[in-house]
This record gives C-alpha cells, sequence and structure tokens, in this order.
C-alpha cells in the first residue's frame, strides 16, 4: 500500500471557494508563517483559554482551570493525566467534521480515540489558515495538514521520551497513546513525556514518515460523533444556547419588500409595550442584495431589544414601518418564468466564463467545436426546456447570534460557516481595527450554505453597539429566515442536442436564463459552469446565456449549483439514452468513453473511468436493468460529478394513477477517495438523498414586486420521517486517492433519479422543479 | 409568584407575561436551552417537552395555562447519575444527529412514543415522529434508533414522566 497524496483543489469549485482556500493549490493546512512559529503558537500554555476533560468516550467541552496543559502545537495538547486535546479548526455544521478532523491527527499521532478530547479551536488564522465550512472542502484541504500535525507531535513525544529514558529514539516506537520499548518490553503513557515534549524542537515536515493505509489504525472505521453525548442531553452547544450574565434579547425586522430602507416607526408604541428595553433604525450597510460574507453588509432594519425573546417577539408583531422602497426589489418569479419561457427558441449571449480567479482572471468563451454545424447534419436532434424554482436553506436553527460590544472592540459568538469573515466584516461595519473583534465559533445548527453569509452576525454587532456593554441574542424568526435567505437561485435551461446514426452524443447547446444584480454577471451560485459532464466530454459545444435584472439575494446552498443543474442535465441525459435506442447505463458509459481524466492537465477533474465504477455499481447494486411487472413501478439513474466527487443513484418508485409517489429504496455509490470515517460519510450520503428528495417535490421560494411569498414551514414543506424512502450506500475506494468531502456530491443525482424513474414508470417526462406544481405528491 | 414542575423540581419563574410559550420560559428564564426554537407554530417539533408524560410543542402552550402539570425536558431523561435512557443510548450508538440541533425534540417524541408502547410497528413510529422535521435528514437513522431502543427495553417500561399518584389518574 502506499502512501494516500495530497490533494490539488478540484477545478469546478466556485471562484468564492477558490480564494477562501488560498488559492490554486490546495492548502495543506499549514499557514504562511515560520514553522516554529506556527507549532510554537499558542495563546493557551500557562493560562489563557484551558480545555476541561471529559472522561470515557471523546468529546468536547471548554471550561476554566489547569495551568499544566503541554501545547506541542495548535492542534495537540496533553492534559496532566495524560489524555490527548486535539483541536478541531473548523466549524461544525453537521458534516462531521468535529469528528472527522481530530481523526486524521489522532491517526498519525499514534493514539487510542477513547484518550482523545477534541476541543473547537477559536478563530486565529495565524495558527489554523482558513476555518470554514464550505466546498466540501475541510476534509482535503486538511488531509495532509492534519497528518503532518499528528506526525510533528509524535515526533516530539518521541524525542522525549528519547532524552528522558536515555534510549534511542531508533528503538522506541508508539502505539495507543504509549511509547513503546520492544527490547526491554516497557511502555509509557504519552503524559510522562508532556513537559520535555512540548520544548523539543519542531522536526522538519521532510523528516516525518507518515502511515501507509494499511498501517491506519482509526481511519477508514466508524466513529459516531464527538458532541453526540452533549446534543442527547440537552447541552449549551448552538449558537442560539449561548447566555452571558446581563443578556438582554432582540429581533430585527427588515422590509418585506427587499431592500427597503426603514424610515420611522411606531416608535412610542413598541417602547411602552412590557419588557422592552429600546427599539431603534439602523441603516443599511454595503450592498446586502449581493452575497459578501465578509464585508459587513446588511439591510436596513428595525431592532428590538427586550428583556426576553418573547418581549422581543411580540414588540415586532407590533411594528409599524414606514419603508423607503426607492431601491427596493419589484422582481416577481411569475413574471421571470414568462418571459423565460418566451426565449426557449432563442438563443441567448454567447458564454464568457472566468479562467483563474480573483484579480488575475480572465473572460474566454466556453464553447468548442463546431456545435450548429454538427446539430443540423445529426441524426436526431431533441430539444427540451428545464425550469427550477428558488429555494431555501430552511437550516432548522434560524439565524441568531450573540455579542458584546465596548470600548471599540467586540466579541461575538457565531453560528457562523466562514468565521473569519464574519469576524472581519463586523470589523468593517463598526469601522474597528479587525484585532478588535474576536469571535468565538459555537456549534450551527444546520448550514447548508446559508450561514456562509453573516449578515445576522453584522446585525448583532450594529445592535450591540447601540447597546453598549450589554450582551446581546439576536434572534431571527422562521420568518425571517425563510423570507430573508441568500436563496438557491432559480433558472432555466433550453438544450438541443445532437445523435448520430449509432446513437453517441455529438454535439450539446444549451441557452442558459438566468439573474444578475449588476446586469454585469449572474448572481452568487446562478452561474454556469462550462465542465459540467457532459460538456466535459462533448466535442462540439455551444452556450449562450440570458441575464434577467433580478437582485433577489442569492448564495450557496449545499452543491451550489450543481443542486439545479444535476436535475436538468442528467433528465436531458435520460431523454438523449431514449432517443438513442441504448439503454441508459450504456449511453452514459459511451458518452464517458474511454478513462481518462477529461483535462489531462488536471487531477481534480473528472475522471472517466472513475464515473463509469459508480455508475456501474449502483446498476449492478440495485439491479437496475431488470424491470419491475408491478403496474407504476420502475427504477431511474442518475450521475453527477462535483466538489471532487462521483456519486451514481438509482431510485425505485412507485407512481400511482393520482401522481402519488412513493420512493420505496434508493441506492447511491460514490467514489470519494478514501473514506476516512465510515459514519460520517454514510450519514452525510443519507441525508443528501433526503434533501434531494425533499427540493424536488416540494422545495419553491416565489416573489411577487420583490417580496417573498413564503414565511414558514406550512408555505415550505420539507420531508418527514414517514416519507422517508430506504437507502442502501456504498462507497468505492480506489487506492491512492486522497479523501474529498461527502456533504455536497452527496445530493445532486437524488433529484434526476427519481425523475426519470418516474419517466420509465409512466411515460411522463419531468422538466420543472417542484413536482408538487406538476401535481405529484411524496407519500 | 409562579412556579413551574420541571425535570422533577420545582422552579420559580417569577412575574411572568403569562402569554409567554414554555418555550421561551425554558430557554431564556431558566437556561434550560436544550430545548430548541424552530418555527414558533408547532410545524417543526424541535420545541417538544413532554407534559404529564406526553409529547406537546411548548412553542404553543402559554405559560399562565399551566398549573402543577410535570413538564420534562431534554435536561430531565437521564438518570440524577447521568445514565442515559435507552432512547438516548441508542441515539449516540447509531450515530444519528448530524447538525443535532432537532434532535432534543426527536428525542422527547421518540421517548414518549416508547413509554406507551413499547414495541411500535413502522406506521406506529411513522405517526409519532411525523411532526418532527429533521432538515438534515436523519430519518433512516432515527427510525432504527426507535427499533434499537425498543430492543434495549425489553419490553418494560422504563421512563416515567411524573410521579405515581398523578399517573394514577390518567387513562391514556
Amino acid at each position: 500500500m502506499k502512501l494516500i497524496k495530497d490533494n490539488p483543489l478540484s477545478p469546478e469549485l466556485p471562484n468564492f471557494f477558490q480564494e477562501l482556500a488560498g488559492g490554486s493549490k490546495m492548502d495543506v493546512g499549514i499557514p504562511d508563517v515560520s514553522r516554529r512559529e506556527f507549532f510554537k503558537l499558542s495563546g493557551i500554555a500557562g493560562g489563557g483559554l484551558v480545555l476541561g476533560l471529559a472522561i470515557g468516550s471523546p468529546k468536547a467541552s471548554a471550561q476554566s482551570g489547569s495551568a499544566e496543559l503541554s501545547t506541542l502545537s495548535p492542534y495537540v495538547q496533553i492534559q496532566p493525566n495524560g489524555r490527548i486535546n486535539i483541536f478541531s479548526k473548523n466549524p461544525e455544521c453537521g458534516q462531521g467534521i468535529k469528528t472527522g478532523l481530530p481523526l486524521i491527527i489522532a491517526e498519525e499521532l499514534d493514539c487510542a480515540w477513547e484518550d482523545v478530547d477534541v476541543v473547537q479551536a477559536d478563530i486565529d488564522a495565524s495558527k489554523y489558515g482558513p476555518q470554514f465550512a464550505g466546498g466540501s472542502l475541510s476534509t482535503p484541504m486538511n488531509w495532509m495538514g492534519h497528518r503532518q500535525a499528528g506526525a510533528t507531535a509524535r515526533a516530539m513525544i518521541l524525542a522525549a521520551a528519547s532524552q528522558q529514558l536515555n534510549i534511542p529514539v531508533s528503538e522506541l516506537s508508539t502505539s495507543e497513546t504509549k511509547v513503546v520499548h520492544t527490547t526491554s518490553d516497557r511502555e509509557w503513557g504519552y503524559g510522562e513525556f508532556a513537559e520535555l515534549a512540548a520544548t523539543m524542537e519542531v522536526p522538519a515536515p521532510d523528516s516525518l514518515t507518515l502511515k501507509t493505509q494499511d498501517q491506519f489504525t482509526l481511519l477508514g472505521r466508524r466513529f459516531t460523533g464527538v458532541d453526540n453525548h452533549d446534543i442527547v442531553t440537552g447541552k449549551p452547544l448552538f449558537g442560539a444556547d449561548t447566555r452571558k450574565e446581563g443578556m438582554l434579547f432582540a429581533t430585527y425586522t427588515k422590509s418585506p419588500q427587499i431592500g427597503g430602507r426603514a424610515l420611522s416607526f411606531n416608535e412610542d408604541h413598541i417602547k411602552s409595550m412590557p419588557g422592552i428595553v429600546d427599539a431603534f433604525i439602523i441603516d443599511e450597510f454595503g450592498n446586502p442584495k449581493m452575497f459578501n460574507p465578509g464585508g459587513g453588509d446588511m439591510f436596513s432594519g428595525v431592532a428590538v431589544v427586550a428583556e426576553s425573546t418573547w418581549a422581543a417577539i411580540k414588540a415586532k408583531r407590533e411594528l409599524e414601518i414606514q419603508w423607503d422602497l426607492s431601491s427596493a426589489e419589484t422582481s416577481s418569479w411569475d413574471d421571470l418564468v414568462e418571459r423565460a419561457y418566451a426565449l426557449a427558441e432563442q438563443d441567448g449571449e454567447p458564454l464568457m466564463v472566468s479562467q483563474g480567479f480573483g484579480p488575475n482572471a480572465t473572460q474566454v468563451s466556453a464553447d468548442k467545436g463546431d456545435a450548429e454545424g454538427v446539430l443540423q447534419n445529426a441524426e436526431t436532434v431533441v430539444s427540451a426546456f428545464y425550469e427550477y424554482p428558488y429555494v431555501s436553506h430552511a437550516q432548522l436553527e434560524p439565524e441568531c447570534c450573540s455579542a458584546r460590544y465596548e470600548n471599540g472592540q467586540i466579541e461575538i459568538w457565531a453560528p457562523a460557516q466562514i468565521p473569519q469573515s464574519a469576524e472581519t466584516g463586523a470589523a468593517v461595519l463598526l469601522g474597528i481595527e479587525a484585532e478588535n473583534s474576536v469571535l468565538h465559533q459555537t456549534r450551527i445548527g444546520g448550514g447548508f450554505g446559508r450561514k456562509l453569509a453573516s449578515d445576522y452576525v453584522f446585525e448583532v454587532a450594529a445592535i450591540a453597539r447601540r447597546m453598549e456593554g450589554v450582551p446581546i441574542m439576536l434572534q431571527w424568526t422562521r420568518e425571517d429566515d425563510m423570507s430573508g435567505d441568500y436563496f438557491r437561485p432559480g433558472g432555466f435551461h433550453s438544450y438541443s442536442a445532437g445523435l448520430d446514426a449509432s446513437g453517441n452524443l455529438t454535439a450539446w447547446k444549451d441557452h442558459f436564463i438566468t439573474s444578475t444584480g449588476n446586469d454585469q454577471a449572474p448572481m452568487t451560485s446562478a452561474d454556469l459552469n462550462p465542465s459540467v459532464f457532459p460538456m466535459d466530454v462533448t466535442d462540439n459545444v455551444k452556450l449562450t446565456q440570458t441575464m434577467f435584472h433580478n437582485a433577489i439575494p442569492t448564495g450557496p446552498m449545499r452543491a451550489p449549483s450543481s443542486n439545479a443543474f444535476a436535475f436538468t442535465f442528467q433528465s436531458f441525459m435520460h431523454e438523449l439514452a431514449v432517443a438513442s435506442g441504448k439503454s441508459h447505463v450504456d449511453f452514459l458509459m459511451d458518452t464517458l468513453g474511454e478513462p481518462r481524466l477529461t483535462n489531462p492537465e488536471n487531477p481534480q477533474s473528472m475522471h472517466t473511468g472513475r464515473a463509469a465504477n459508480v455508475i456501474a455499481e449502483a446498476a449492478r447494486l440495485s439491479g437496475y436493468e431488470q424491470g419491475s411487472d408491478e403496474p407504476g413501478r420502475a427504477k431511474g439513474l442518475s450521475f453527477y460529478f462535483c466538489h471532487s466527487g462521483y456519486v451514481a443513484q438509482v431510485a425505485d418508485v412507485t407512481v400511482s394513477a393520482n401522481k402519488e409517489v412513493k420512493v420505496n429504496k434508493v441506492w447511491a455509490v460514490a467514489d470519494f477517495g478514501f473514506i476516512h470515517n465510515l459514519s460520517g460519510a454514510e450519514n452525510q450520503m443519507e441525508g443528501g438523498i433526503i434533501d434531494g428528495l425533499s427540493q424536488l417535490f416540494t422545495g419553491k421560494i416565489t416573489f411577487e414586486n420583490g417580496v417573498i411569498q413564503q414565511q414558514n414551514f406550512h408555505q415550505y414543506p420539507l420531508l418527514r420521517l414517514p416519507q422517508a424512502p430506504e437507502l442502501e450506500v456504498a462507497f468505492l475506494e480506489p487506492e491512492e486517492f486522497p479523501p474529498t468531502g461527502a456533504g455536497e456530491p452527496s445530493m445532486p443525482p437524488l433529484l434526476a433519479a427519481v425523475t426519470n424513474a418516474i419517466y420509465n414508470a409512466t411515460g411522463e417526462r419531468i422538466r420543472k422543479m417542484p413536482l408538487v406544481d406538476l401535481g405529484y405528491k411524496l407519500v | 409568584m409562579a412556579t413551574l414542575n420541571i425535570n422533577g423540581q420545582t422552579m420559580d419563574i417569577g412575574e411572568i407575561d403569562p402569554s409567554t410559550p414554555l418555550l421561551w420560559v425554558l430557554r431564556d428564564e431558566l437556561g434550560l436551552v436544550g430545548t430548541k426554537y424552530g418555527c414558533g407554530i408547532a410545524q417543526c417539533g424541535a420545541c417538544t417537552v413532554h407534559l404529564d408524560g406526553a409529547p406537546v410543542r411548548s412553542c404553543q402552550i402559554p405559560v399562565g395555562n399551566l398549573t402543577d402539570q410535570a413538564i420534562t425536558t431534554i435536561e430531565g431523561l437521564a438518570a440524577e447519575d447521568g445514565s442515559l435512557n435507552p432512547v438516548q443510548e441508542a441515539w449516540i450508538e447509531i450515530d444519528v444527529p448530524q447538525c443535532g440541533y432537532c434532535q432534543a425534540g426527536q428525542i422527547m417524541s421518540a421517548t414518549a412514543l416508547l413509554s406507551t408502547n413499547s414495541n411500535p410497528s413502522d406506521a406506529q413510529i411513522d405517526a409519532a415522529m411525523s411532526g418532527n422535521i429533521c432538515r438534515c435528514a436523519t430519518y433512516t437513522r432515527i427510525r432504527q434508533a426507535i427499533k434499537n431502543a425498543a430492543a434495549k427495553m425489553n419490553g418494560t417500561a422504563f421512563y416515567d414522566a411524573a410521579p405515581a399518584t398523578e399517573k394514577a389518574g390518567e387513562t391514556a
């Protein structure tokens, strides 16, 4: 077995994440400071933040206490009792990273997992580099850096043991949090060398020996979440659970017509209500219609500060606010739909795409070959128009955040997916130096991309400044959340594709219709990436685009753009398969062609062989090619590649005469490289499938004259337990491929797997989401 | 001075607006933040607690309507020595939580189900759990965890939400 290698950035990542990740090369987790500084930097040793210890299984808690911790690096401490603290740098939002990242360190540190306490790291780019939860990047970005961090600490412990025991390092080894001297059959806990280890020289990276895969004792097995015990006993973990002495509770009310500015409100009445401490208008800052996590951008509104959340909510309900609507949004979804369908037979403007990122980005044409010419001579041309709506993240913890401002300094407790941007953005908003903004990350009660934006953090910062010295908890209502999202944008594709006499795909044409806020570029996550399969393997591609002016705020949602494209692309591919006369599996395999990287210069571009493998295995596992004798019952297949992950899914559905759809079972086969925590990867896959099913059937946000029409779960239903299908998940783990993220690629294929199954069962082709609009009901 | 009977203790809640939902009394006045706010309209189940053993949405119960009913929250499920109930144990073993925000409500609904039916059918699990949304969609694991917890219970009730004297008068 060989060493699992480092992981360059995936090419299909949105620029946003490329920039967050710090460049085109995958960051390995070690920031750009001297190595000595990196491993010795510590605000922790000898006081400061100190960490409490749990007995039994690994879990995290933070308390004040001992100054006797031995700090080997920002990631590893040894407690006086010999237990090991491992710091988890990134926010936990349900993706399992608080368990997954420390496992990687523990492996190379050669710890027994039972001896580890996981500690949520504070925000510190100088120690931890980029800290965020997005792009399914936490695992691949930190895979090698975390292994080095573990191996470094292990080497320092061995060096200390050698010195303390006067035994050559070459005679010592490690196993399960112990230093072992085989010759004399003796062993010592790491704790016995802790103090000396913390003073040892940090070894050079090239002097470290990392484990080969067959030497792993932890990675590759199933591990349960380190916070599970605290979750099932109701301990305060989440952003909403922050409580501080003297805390007051706030609501913040914005214009229903997005972008309106508060002019005045019934201030006297609100302030006369019981429990109300203050109420005031806050002005708009920046350009909050546009997704910009680190800029301090926030909408204007009215803050109510009260002695309890309930008092603040009651007052919010009685607010009468006069709005300046001169710069508010006026778009309506129904109008955009009508205009889009009118363009179905036309081309748009040539699609230009960014090459590179940041200031070095250049605009180039996305076209290849001669799609028009090939289409004219094609044996078969298939055309179809696809539609998908705006969707809300609907994470179950509505936006909330706590902050205390005093003397030009702010301290924030935030459930934030990009805490570093939230911290600096608050400083921008408040006009203070960045170092005077300090953010503590809490567990996040669901992210799905919503909490990549930090508007709720900036709102509480602005409120806390007005209430100087008082800790403020800002709680959004569900109505605030659903009508104030950075939504997954809706859009439209008008496809034409050509097949030759052998039924092979020869040309691909797409007129993509989307929205823009600045009339220059699509809104965030509303852009077409020309590397999506099958455009990446088709010789003749013509892409055009029409942008409607519509600045309803949008942002990344789990598998940004893929969460819609997978539906349209993979449904249309099934249309082509049917037209070709081939089976769906054969058509996909023929389109993929010979096993190869689709971009030979980029090892993270789609590999057609890995794609073919997951499709073949999903078909085999599900018995896809065997039909069903039951009326109205059939299977459907879909494949998608995104975030470096390959996923094929098969859905088995039964459709009744009155369009009730029962999803009997979904099979999923993924290639995410090496799976380092099987329970975590399975959980992400299971969640992604059911998330997709929920969006497919009922997910739809609409707006009229800039006002969002859905306010709560009665108008935006989510899938419930009785509708959850049986699931079977399998992972292909080709040797030597490092792990990639599972949170996002798990979801997209589900959409077309189900709609293709409905076609196979009924003959009705589905070209728009959600299915409830076509009369279907998930049962 | 109003009091509530929560997790076997009498808790003083002072002079409080009687329209305040139990949810916000728990979270803001008593620091019992394990019970979560998700929607405020009894659609999501994140705020589920037990009232005399029955699952209720605490966002819909004005505190002024409460007298001496026994209220149990997620913080009150484990025994005094910290040992977990079979539902909590199963939740950890199956690794149910993803983000975890809804799980207090899920566990309260599941515990209430198993306290009256220690061997529920799939349909009974569906019915008992359909009021609780999990946005991370951990439903298949929730189903399995309930079955595992039921198996642990071996058909014997393990959980009494209210003192026996109060239970005696109940019919359901």
